[in-house]
């Protein structure tokens, strides 16, 4: 199965900010999740998230990865996790808000 | 504020005497209950950075026979002496050798930081950024349509003013960089999210970017036809309803439904409703026995 292309509806950029939503490099991914790029390559081989454009050899991601790739972290640091376990958690936590969200359990109202 | 004393051993949940492992267990369990990526509860947050604190103290052979100290002196001075602050005790333990001179919002308590010094915490493992928040936006139909800037309150009691483009869809997310929580040992804060959901609307119901729209006309409105006004998210359009339409036909307004993921717009329906006054007026009755006696119109011609 190849990674999807299609940019998620759920990124849909917003005009005012369009400049930095343009898919970028995993170093920037990196820098601003506060992450090694070395540690950060950990996390793509387990699949925490996959790159939405560019090419194997320079491969383009959401800046919305930082986020995730921040949280997958501060759970390997906090709970004593290993790679695969942070992602695991991630997806585990990602499916329960989805759940939750079908079910009606909302998010908080801004 | 004024101090407080802090029972580390009752944050964790076990004993005075409790062993390193036992220390380190309690830790772990209460962490991954609490910690704030897991644990949507407005209150996680608070009760993880009490659990890490109260680990970091006791896991410490240093610190925790420093805070024992104080601890037992403080137990046995409640007893003796009612009345008096923690803070004078503590004042008068000649435990301030660290002077701080503001408290912020740091990670640890005032508690912590009185006792140990602001930089007695372990290191971390380098800065790390912040965690992305998420809330939802509700948005009218119309104000989904034409965008603008809107005033927000979040969860946390800030007040953010975010510029909602125009056009934005059931789901969609709007980034807000650097407005979610604060990072750490230095880390960049996270973003917020604002996850759009339209209000339903007590006129146009929503079929996917397709909207429908009840028109009410007259009896002979309907077998004459005419043009009449019809309500869009973008105001009053006019629209041509041909002779002969019965209750139930779609008019279709091109463009006028809500915006599309690819661009455009979808199709506003409107639907034809035939309406009858409630009380027929003596003439309104004349015309309509005329009509009833002389119009050979079998509305249930084949249905059986």
């Amino acid at each position: 199965m190849s990674a999807p292309r299609r940019r998620s509806r759920a990124l849909q950029p917003a005009p005012a900010d369009a400049a930095e939503e343009q898919p970028v490099e995993l170093a920037v991914i990196a820098r601003q999740a506060g992450v090694r790029v070395s540690v950060v390559r950990h996390y793509v081989a387990f699949g925490l998230f996959e790159r939405c454009s560019g090419s194997n050899e320079v491969p383009l991601f959401e800046p919305s990865c930082a986020g995730r790739l921040a949280k997958a972290e501060r759970l390997r640091r906090d709970l004593g996790l290993n790679y695969a376990g942070a992602v695991l958690a991630c997806e585990l936590v990602d499916r329960i808000r989805e759940l939750e969200q079908q079910r009606g359990q909302d998010l908080p109202t801004a | 504020m004024a101090l407080e004393y802090k029972d580390y051993y009752e944050v964790l949940g076990v004993a005075r005497d409790a062993s390193k492992e036992e220390i380190r267990r309690a830790y772990r369990k209460l962490a991954r209950e609490y910690h704030p990526d897991l644990n949507q509860d407005s209150d996680a947050e608070e009760r993880f950075k009490e659990v890490g604190e109260a680990y970091e103290v006791l896991s410490d052979p240093s610190k925790r026979e420093r805070y024992d100290r104080l601890g037992s002196q403080w137990r046995a001075r409640e007893q003796t002496s009612a009345g008096a602050s923690f803070e004078d005790f503590f004042d008068r333990q000649g435990f301030d050798d660290h002077v701080r001179v503001e408290f912020g919002d740091g990670v640890f308590s005032e508690f912590f930081e009185r006792l140990f010094g602001e930089d007695a915490a372990r290191a971390g493992s380098g800065p790390l950024r912040g965690r992305d928040r998420e809330a939802v936006l509700e948005l009218s139909l119309e104000d989904a349509v034409a965008g603008g800037r809107r005033r927000l309150s979040l969860e946390d009691g800030r007040i953010l003013e975010v510029n909602i483009p125009a056009g934005v869809r059931e789901g969609q997310r709007i980034r807000l960089p650097g407005k979610g929580g604060a990072g750490r040992d230095g880390g960049a804060p996270g973003d917020h999210y604002l996850q759009i959901r339209l209000k339903p609307d007590p006129r146009f119901r929503r079929r996917g970017d397709d909207l429908d729209v009840d028109l009410a006309v007259a009896p002979w409105e309907a077998a004459l036809g005419a043009t009449v006004s019809v309500p869009t998210l973008t105001g009053t359009a006019r629209v041509r309803v041909p002779p002969g339409s019965s209750s139930g036909r779609r008019l279709r307004l091109r463009g006028r439904g809500l915006p599309k993921q690819a661009g455009g717009h979808g199709d506003l329906h409107a639907i034809v409703r035939i309406m009858v006054p409630k009380h027929v007026s003596e003439q309104d009755r004349r015309l309509f026995e005329k009509l009833a006696d002389e119009s050979d119109f079998d509305p249930r011609q084949g249905q059986g």
